[in-house]
């Protein structure tokens, strides 16, 4: 019975409750969207570096697991000391830069000889790898994408550059230039962001990673064999502060809008609320009632915050085709747990005014 | 015959600012079970005062009131709502009923904060009775006031009220409607043994009742002609 006067009542007001479910909505579809990006970019690099192929990554200190990120604070030239211990075959230096022309994209700077030692190299769809400096290749879906092919020029980080090959995706960025043509570019001359290195045989590296630990104290050296389930948010702080702050943001944004809404609903029913005490309601019916109503509002929210999650993904597909968007069950699950806790405690206030009404005064207000 | 209602020296003081206005100035009275009672005076003498404190709705500043035993004056928030769950039935000048529900709801709720659940007997013989049971799937809206009236009355008396308090139920009813719901009452009492407090300015209305309250400023002035 409670449950149906919460539904009533709730069909009472269409436009307000469909105002209160489209926010909760919103709310929901903000924390799976910006969590689904975050992991989805990390959950994309993390597998393009594990695709490189090489065994080692080494960062400086300071470096974040998010590469986008990082600096290129490191000598090219500690390069060939790395090459000189036991057990490694081969060091690629790596310079990275962000670009953000149409969507956020990692340009690798690669000397070509080394970054073909240390992977396997790349896979040839059209064209031929770099020859020239202002040669650029690209992957498979930049180049759908964009709607590149070999031939084509391609406006990046302000130049002009070649496309002198398409190759295929998943070896650590879309986009690559000539190292030499990045440093000049970003003005990092002689710098590298992060060194890849091939050991003789896998087998070794733990050793090798041992060695450069003792040669390069502090500095951020991971084996890339289980990269990806290594990027996890608790390894990148700085995006952590970010996607938490979204998600208080969102619960802020539910809190608020429950708050006012079932603030206006508990003044237009004071003589209501007046009625039920009269028939003998306790404190406790009333707060149920008006929490019923919220978790109605609540639950048609998640409802549709999941559906604007999922059309938001696609639409995200459709006009940034290299963008991952991951939404899991377990972030469904938190984002809905949010909204009703959310919910909830924008409603407590109005419902504990409520539920202390003076019953006379309420059956006299008009 | 132990009265169902019984006040002692019953006094109800608002404060508002610095004023106070004491509206009931020491009321002295009783109402047996079974009795139809009529409540006149003048506006603002006190009358719906009186109704609120005996019925639970409102703390008395001082004096007693009993209903059915129970010491209202001594009882707390909580124990009050309980006694008027269990044992009062409200009827108001402006109907009142939960515009979201219909017929049905609004008296099937009554039955749900009560707490013994739907009972469907009970449903049918006081809607008959009341002669609405082909309007139950309306809501207040769709009802016409001499209706939603009835509906209000089913409501309140749904749960068997020890007694049940009617302030003006007829002050927004022209005559006909008027004239039902007083039928109505009357019914209630005769054929339920139903106990009803009845406010009312319209003398024809009185006569319904078997006896008439009259007061003037807080207080019960018996022996005084209806005015
Ligand atoms: N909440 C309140 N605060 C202050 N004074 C009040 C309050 N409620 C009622 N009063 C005063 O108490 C007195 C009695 O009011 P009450 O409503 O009981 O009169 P009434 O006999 O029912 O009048 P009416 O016939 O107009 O309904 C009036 O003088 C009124 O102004
Ligand atoms: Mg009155």
């Amino acid at each position: 019975m409670i449950g149906h006067l919460v539904w009533k009542n709730a069909l009472h007001r269409p436009l307000r409750t469909a105002l209160g479910v489209l926010a909760v909505g919103v709310e929901v579809s903000l924390v799976l969207l910006i969590v689904g990006l975050t992991h989805g970019m990390l959950h994309d690099v993390a597998k393009r570096i594990e695709g490189v192929g090489a065994d080692i990554m080494v960062q400086p200190p300071s470096a974040s697991v998010f590469l986008a990120f990082s600096g290129a604070p490191m000598p090219e030239a500690l390069g060939s000391r790395l090459a000189e211990l036991a057990h490694v075959k081969a060091v690629a230096p790596v310079l990275l830069q962000l670009s953000s022309s149409g969507g956020l994209d990692i340009v690798y700077g690669i000397d070509p000889a080394s970054f073909r030692a240390v992977s396997d190299g790349f896979f040839f769809l059209q064209g031929h790898g770099l020859e020239k400096p202002d040669d650029v290749l690209v992957d498979d879906w930049y180049a759908r994408a964009k709607h590149l092919k070999a031939g084509d020029t391609l406006h990046l980080l302000g130049h002009n550059f070649h496309v002198a090959g398409v190759v295929g995706h998943g070896k650590g960025a879309r986009v690559f230039v000539e190292l030499h043509t990045l440093q000049q570019i970003t003005g990092s001359p002689g710098k590298a962001s992060l060194f890849f290195v091939k050991c003789d045989q896998r087998s070794s590296t733990n050793d090798v990673i041992g060695e450069i630990a003792t040669l390069l104290p502090r500095y951020q050296i991971r084996p890339l064999q289980n990269y990806l389930s290594l990027m996890t948010q608790t390894t990148v702080p700085g995006l952590n502060t970010f996607v938490y702050s979204m998600i208080a943001l969102a619960g802020a944004i539910g809190f608020l809008v429950i708050f006012l809404s079932m603030y206006t609903t508990i003044v237009e029913r004071t003589r209501d609320i007046g009625v039920l005490k009269s028939l003998g309601a306790s404190k406790g019916y009333i707060v149920k009632a008006l929490l019923g109503e919220t978790t109605l509002v609540c639950l048609g929210g998640i409802v549709v915050g999941i559906g604007m999650s999922y059309g938001g993904q696609f639409l995200l597909r459709d006009l940034f085709p290299t963008l991952t968007i991951l939404i899991t069950p377990g972030w469904i699950l938190r984002a809905a747990a949010l909204a009703i806790g959310a919910g909830l405690c924008g409603t407590s206030y109005p419902a504990w005014v409520a539920s202390r009404k003076d019953p006379v005064e309420a059956l006299a207000y008009s | 015959m132990e009265p169902i209602v019984k006040t002692e020296d019953l006094w109800k003081i608002y404060r508002s600012g610095k004023v106070d206005v004491a509206a009931l100035r020491g009321v002295q009275c009783e109402v047996l079970p079974g009795e139809f009672i009529a409540v006149m005076g003048p506006s603002g003498c006190g009358k719906s005062t009186l109704l609120h404190v005996i019925g639970g709705l409102a703390q008395a500043t001082r004096g007693r009131v009993l209903l059915d035993g129970n010491d209202l004056t001594r009882m707390s928030d909580a124990a009050r709502t309980m006694l008027r769950r269990h044992k009062v039935g409200f009827v108001f000048q402006r109907f009142n009923l939960l515009p979201a529900l219909d017929a049905r709801g609004n008296i099937a709720i009554a039955q749900h904060i009560h707490g013994d659940g739907f009972d469907p007997h009970r449903f049918d013989t006081v809607t008959r009775l009341l002669g609405i049971s082909d309007r139950l799937h309306h809501r207040p809206a769709e009802l016409s006031g001499g209706e939603q009236q009835r509906v209000a009355i089913a409501r309140a008396i749904i749960n068997e009220p020890k007694i049940l308090l009617a302030d003006e139920p007829t002050g927004n009813l022209d005559t006909k409607s008027s004239e039902s719901v007083l039928r109505m009452l009357r019914k209630l009492n005769q054929d339920l043994g139903q106990t009803v407090i009845l406010i009312t300015h319209n003398p024809e209305a009185a006569s319904y009742a078997h006896r008439v309250l009259h007061m003037r400023d807080g207080q019960i002035v018996d022996g005084i002609p209806v005015d």
